[in-house]
């Protein structure tokens, strides 16, 4: 541990200069957010050379903002640009008339089982391909809305845990259940987001 | 361009560009990694680390087992442990579900690991709350901003 | 209550509240920052938008710009939340806390700006949001490097004076900070500035003041 440590800064050092460089010599908007995503990752290297329980924690707050400023950062690119989603046939093939409903059933009912973060991704491909295959519009606002009390009970489990640390078990469950919903939401919204066009 | 301008005129130029920023930036943390480079390898790792990592290839919940027993006292290096006095149980309890998974199979350690009072979650609910609070509002203002640009135009 | 390092924290503590391992903290110093941060969040608060008016050059005409509704409800957002990270990253007595309240700052801070139509505008909050995206590689780079060579992240330990923080650490959470807040571009900030919604866009500039303040507090305690 005593040599590894020192060795990874380096080479960390030596990656942050090499993606710096290409940042530096390169012009093309588009390009930038894809090389930025790139070094952010150098971020979650630095980060996980602690090598603790401690580490693995702080990654997780350090992945999500880096997603999230790419969100907010790549949605101003496209306000920017002007982009339009392409129109063209929609895409239908037989399974999406017929699988929706028993598919998503048995992918949301598993992402329950699982919970948390895991539980909240399977859930969300579930509600995606429900809407991919159904269309969206009018559960875009509960969607949301149902985010947003997630994001308070969040916040209620968190304030159970530091004032109230006896009942930890209820901020326990209040935490779980509303971070599948947040995960779920989050995502189901952002694979629904890009639906400017039929197809999707 | 003009040729006679002085070299006072052409950085100005340069940096006047807003395009240029992340240019200047990036070459900023260049600059400050360069320099850094000749005191890396004397950064020391300190062993004496919170939440220290343990491994144990026999454990079920492996690679992921923290210890502790459910509903029971585990032992946490945290930073102030008088502010939390239930730290560990978070990471010790499992769901019923999962702890007939953890008593029936050695492979669903990472499966264990996503549920509610699984391992990881400990550090982030409880002793360092304060950082999931801070990071879940990042993603809500963020999809706040992408939502709002994206309904803008449609 | 319990126990802490030291009772002299950038001056006599007048307030301590423990989240776990995060102890917030008011000293003199943070207590000013934290009041003057909030003074500008009520103010973002109750402010109404400005009215901008354009002359056309040499004659008597002018046009009077338009503030949109539904814009103006989102910078106030925006404004509030952004606010609300700086009152956090006054008074938060935690290294990796401080760096995600300043993460949060910048991208309030592009929320803010990135809401106007004009293309100048747009194309400013684009760069910016870049700037803001490569400068969180050295602020958790910074607190990770405070974690692997110290052991710990609280500013109570850190801020002693036993513990060897390493130079690059220092340098990089102020390069971090530089970058989430946009402060020494100035020049640049013109493009943003042009844009309509004064109080809104006041908050840009005073987060990124107090953020600056702030860490260089840190840097030097540290």
């Amino acid at each position: 541990m005593d040599v590894a440590y020192p060795v990874g800064l380096v080479v960390v050092a030596a990656a942050i200069i090499i993606g710096f460089t290409a940042l530096v010599r390169e012009k093309d908007d588009l390009h930038r957010i894809l090389l930025t995503d790139l070094a952010e990752i150098l971020a979650l290297v630095l980060i996980a050379l602690v090598a603790t329980d401690l580490a693995e924690a702080l990654i997780l707050p350090g992945l999500v903002v880096g997603i999230s400023e790419l969100m907010a950062v790549s949605e101003v690119y496209i306000a920017k640009e002007g982009l339009r989603a392409p129109t063209g046939p929609p895409f239908r093939i037989e399974v999406m008339n017929s699988a929706p409903g028993i598919l998503a059933l048995i992918l949301v009912a598993y992402g329950i089982v699982l919970s948390g973060f895991t539980g909240g991704v399977i859930a969300a491909v579930g509600a995606v391909f429900y809407f991919m295959c159904r269309g969206h519009t009018e559960q875009f606002e509960l969607i949301e809305t149902v985010s947003g009390y997630a994001w308070a009970f969040w916040i209620g489990a968190f304030f159970i845990f530091m004032f109230l640390p006896g009942y930890w078990f209820f901020g326990v469950m209040i935490a779980g259940g509303a971070i599948l919903l947040k995960v779920m939401a989050k995502m189901s919204l952002v694979g629904t987001m890009r639906g400017g066009g039929p197809d999707v | 361009m003009t040729p006679n301008r002085s070299i006072i005129t052409r950085i100005s130029v340069i940096i006047s560009r807003v395009e240029n920023l992340t240019a200047l930036y990036a070459l900023l943390a260049i600059v400050v990694v360069v320099l850094g480079l000749v005191s890396l390898p004397f950064i020391a790792y300190q062993n004496d680390q919170l939440y220290e990592k343990t491994l144990d290839p026999e454990s079920t919940l492996d690679p992921y087992d923290r210890g502790g027993v459910p509903f029971g006292t585990t032992p946490v290096k945290a930073q102030y442990p008088e502010n939390s006095p239930y730290a560990g149980y978070v990471t010790a309890y499992l769901t019923p579900f999962s702890q007939w998974l953890a008593d029936t199979t050695h492979h669903m350690g990472t499966t264990i690991v996503a549920h509610p009072g699984g391992i990881i979650d400990e550090i982030l609910y409880n002793t360092r709350g304060l950082d999931t609070v801070v990071e879940t509002s990042i993603l809500f203002v963020a999809f706040g901003i992408a939502s709002y640009l994206f309904r803008r135009d449609s | 209550m319990f126990n802490l390092p030291t009772t002299n924290i950038g001056g006599p503590e007048l307030f301590v509240l423990e989240f776990g391992d995060i102890v917030t903290y008011f000293s003199p110093y943070t207590a000013a920052l934290f009041v003057f941060a909030l003074i500008f969040t009520v103010l973002a608060i109750v402010s109404r938008p400005e009215r901008q008016v354009d002359f056309a050059f040499g004659g008597d005409a002018y046009y009077t710009k338009v503030v949109d509704p539904d814009l103006l409800r989102f910078q106030r957002f925006m404004a509030i939340a952004c606010g609300l990270a700086t009152l956090g990253a006054m008074v938060t007595g935690d290294v990796f806390n401080f760096t995600l309240f300043a993460s949060m700052v910048g991208i309030t801070n592009i929320g803010i700006v990135a809401a106007y139509r004009n293309r100048h505008v747009l194309n400013a909050a684009f760069q910016y949001g870049i700037v803001a995206m490569l400068a969180s590689i050295p602020l958790f780079g910074g607190a990770a490097i405070v974690l692997a060579s110290t052991g710990t992240l609280s500013m109570w330990e850190l801020f002693g004076g036993a513990m060897a923080v390493p130079l690059i650490a220092k340098a990089f959470l102020v390069l971090g900070v530089m970058g989430e807040g946009m402060a020494p571009f100035y020049i640049a900030k013109a493009e943003i500035t042009r844009a309509q919604g004064a109080p809104f866009i006041l908050m840009v500039h005073v987060s990124s003041l107090l953020l600056f303040l702030r860490v260089t507090e840190i840097v030097i305690s540290m």
